[in-house]
């Protein structure tokens, strides 16, 4: 098992990929806090300035592009080695699919965990510059902890998911393209439209586990970051599980 | 003889169609079998169903007694070359190796080991996106050798070499077989395995029609020359100390062997010859067996020659 997370790690790593996605997906975080971030004397902004949980509000809401990309990498992580082909010697050398699927797993949440360093430590710096620059509440406080612990979890568990997705479409771009448009646009429309149903999806639990509240959505219907939690992991179980039922059962052609 | 690989009562459908309708045979250790079949014959889907890759709908394949995948460490009994874009451009040959042996718990040696076997150890570091067919088919026999494996399983390996590529890979299976490997080799042509295989294994429609010797199969199908001579007890044993087959037919000598090296045998003796005739050629034997033998309608596969 070991071996076989090493092997997949250094997939990651010997690729121009992985590079490409995290110098992105930071650049979005970026983005993001500049945009979050109230504007001085604003009377429209979601959360003022001088809330003190201002801080965990931004970092949570910059770890949405970060769990987009954990996601995709996740789906990329199976789906290139089905469009490459590199899956049947991937299986010639580990015939027992379900220990290349763990160690799959495993490997992304190694890998969530490092770009999520990485954001919060963009994050961190960029929100309390900004923050301060705007003479805004900046405090690190015990919400601020909780909203980081959250998202490491969001971050390992959207890996997980990934993985599932890929190994279950396996087409590459079948795969991407529906993560792609669930996450950016699905997910957010759905919120809007018909919140009470939409916090009980993948994403709703995710806006409740980061405790995004008006962040997210105008409406308030989000979960309780327990309950949003809980409903991420039975959604990563369910589809880890469907995944390691049917990718076993599979030809490889 | 010792059985290295066996296949019994293999049988693959794809909804109602049956890719491989009943397929048993033993390969022979330590030596070359070529698995021949027109494209689309069912090797592909055989070779796939021996490595554990695709499930059979009945019937079972072993390496020793086990299927792949209750082999402890595969990659060190068993190596496989099944397709030439294996590969993730991105990634440099040595990376791609890297990867596997990794995975495999090989020594840190080996990927470079393999790729100076294969002449690959220069563009070692090189995309793999970069690579020509050719030297993609050695990065894919380095990955098979990494294991330094006893049984070898090649399918179409010569697809898309140049023929400076193909004698190299002739060569390198030959090299392999005479290191006492067992080497299963498919291919779509009989020429392409006639000089290095030992047996030939053939499948038609799904159904293995064949398995025997290649000398029984070349003695079988008049493969040679026929030559008159007023000398024939000389050419007789001239044919003998070389080693060709012969019989007597209609006052001629039948010979297993090609007119170009029964014609230079007699004139490196001084035997005279009236008359040199080539016979039917083993490519046209094979096609008359894969397309038109009465045994392809055969409910069940034909296994003889090899035990």
């Amino acid at each position: 098992m070991n071996a076989l997370t090493r092997a997949e790690l250094l997939k990651l790593r010997s690729t121009r990929l992985l590079g490409w996605i995290l110098a992105g997906t930071l650049a979005m975080v970026l983005v993001t806090i500049i945009a979050s971030v109230p504007s001085t004397g604003s009377t429209n902004n979601v959360v003022s300035l001088d809330e003190p949980a201002l801080l965990a509000r931004i970092v949570g809401v910059s770890y949405l592009w970060p769990q987009l990309t954990v996601a995709l990498l996740g789906v990329l992580t199976y789906t290139q080695e089905e469009r490459y082909g590199t899956i049947t010697s991937t299986f010639l050398v580990e015939p027992r699919r379900r220990w290349v699927l763990a160690a799959k797993g495993v490997a992304l949440v190694l890998a969530s965990a490092v770009i999520a360093v990485a954001t919060l430590a963009v994050s961190l710096v960029a929100s309390i510059a900004l923050i301060r620059a705007r003479h805004g509440n900046a405090t690190v406080g015990a919400e601020f902890w909780q909203v980081v612990a959250a998202a490491f979890l969001v971050m390992a568990l959207s890996g997980l998911i990934g993985v599932g997705v890929g190994a279950l479409v396996r087409n590459q771009i079948i795969a991407v393209t529906l993560t792609l448009v669930w996450l950016t646009a699905g997910e957010h429309l759905l919120i809007e439209a018909l919140p009470q149903v939409a916090r009980w999806t993948p994403g709703g639990a995710t806006f409740g586990l980061l405790q995004l509240g008006a962040v997210a959505t105008t409406s308030g219907a989000l979960l309780d970051a327990p309950i949003g939690g809980l409903l991420l992991v039975g959604y990563t179980t369910a589809a880890a599980a469907l995944a390691l039922v049917v990718a076993p059962r599979r030809d490889v052609l | 003889m010792t059985a290295a690989v066996e296949l019994s009562g293999l049988t693959k459908s794809f909804g109602s169609v049956r890719a491989v309708d009943d397929v048993s045979a033993v390969i022979a250790a330590g030596q070359v079998t070529a698995f021949l079949g027109p494209n689309g014959a069912g090797k592909t889907t055989t070779l796939r169903m021996l490595l554990g890759l695709v499930v059979p709908t009945s019937g079972n394949a072993t390496f020793g007694g086990r299927r792949y995948d209750e082999l402890r460490d595969p990659v060190r009994h068993v190596g496989a070359v099944l397709e030439a874009s294996g590969y993730h451009p991105g990634r440099t040959a040595l990376d791609h190796l890297r990867v596997l042996s990794t995975a495999a718990r090989l020594g840190r040696d080996a990927p470079m080991r393999v790729l100076a076997a294969t002449g690959l150890a220069e563009d070692a570091r090189r995309r793999v996106g970069e690579f020509s067919l050719g030297m993609r088919q050695r990065l894919g026999l380095a990955a098979a050798m990494l294991g330094d494996p006893a049984v070898l399983i090649l399918d179409e390996p010569t697809n898309g070499l140049d023929p400076q590529g193909i004698r190299w890979l002739r060569g390198y299976v030959r090299q392999l077989a005479n290191e006492g490997r067992t080497v299963l080799v498919s291919s779509h042509a009989l020429s392409e395995v006639e000089q290095t295989a030992d047996h030939v294994l053939v499948i038609a429609k799904g159904r293995l029609v064949r398995s025997s010797t290649l000398t029984a199969l070349r003695a079988e199908a008049s493969v040679g020359c026929r030559v008159r001579s007023p000398e024939p007890d000389r050419l007789s044993t001239l044919l003998d100390a070389a080693g060709h087959r012969y019989r007597h037919a209609d006052g001629e000598l039948a010979v297993d062997a090609a007119s170009e090296q029964v014609g230079e045998l007699a004139a490196a003796h001084g035997v005279v010859l009236h008359r040199l005739t080539e016979t039917a050629g083993l490519e046209e034997a094979f096609f008359r067996l894969t397309e038109q033998s009465p045994l392809a309608d055969q409910p069940a596969s034909i296994e003889k020659g090899l035990a």
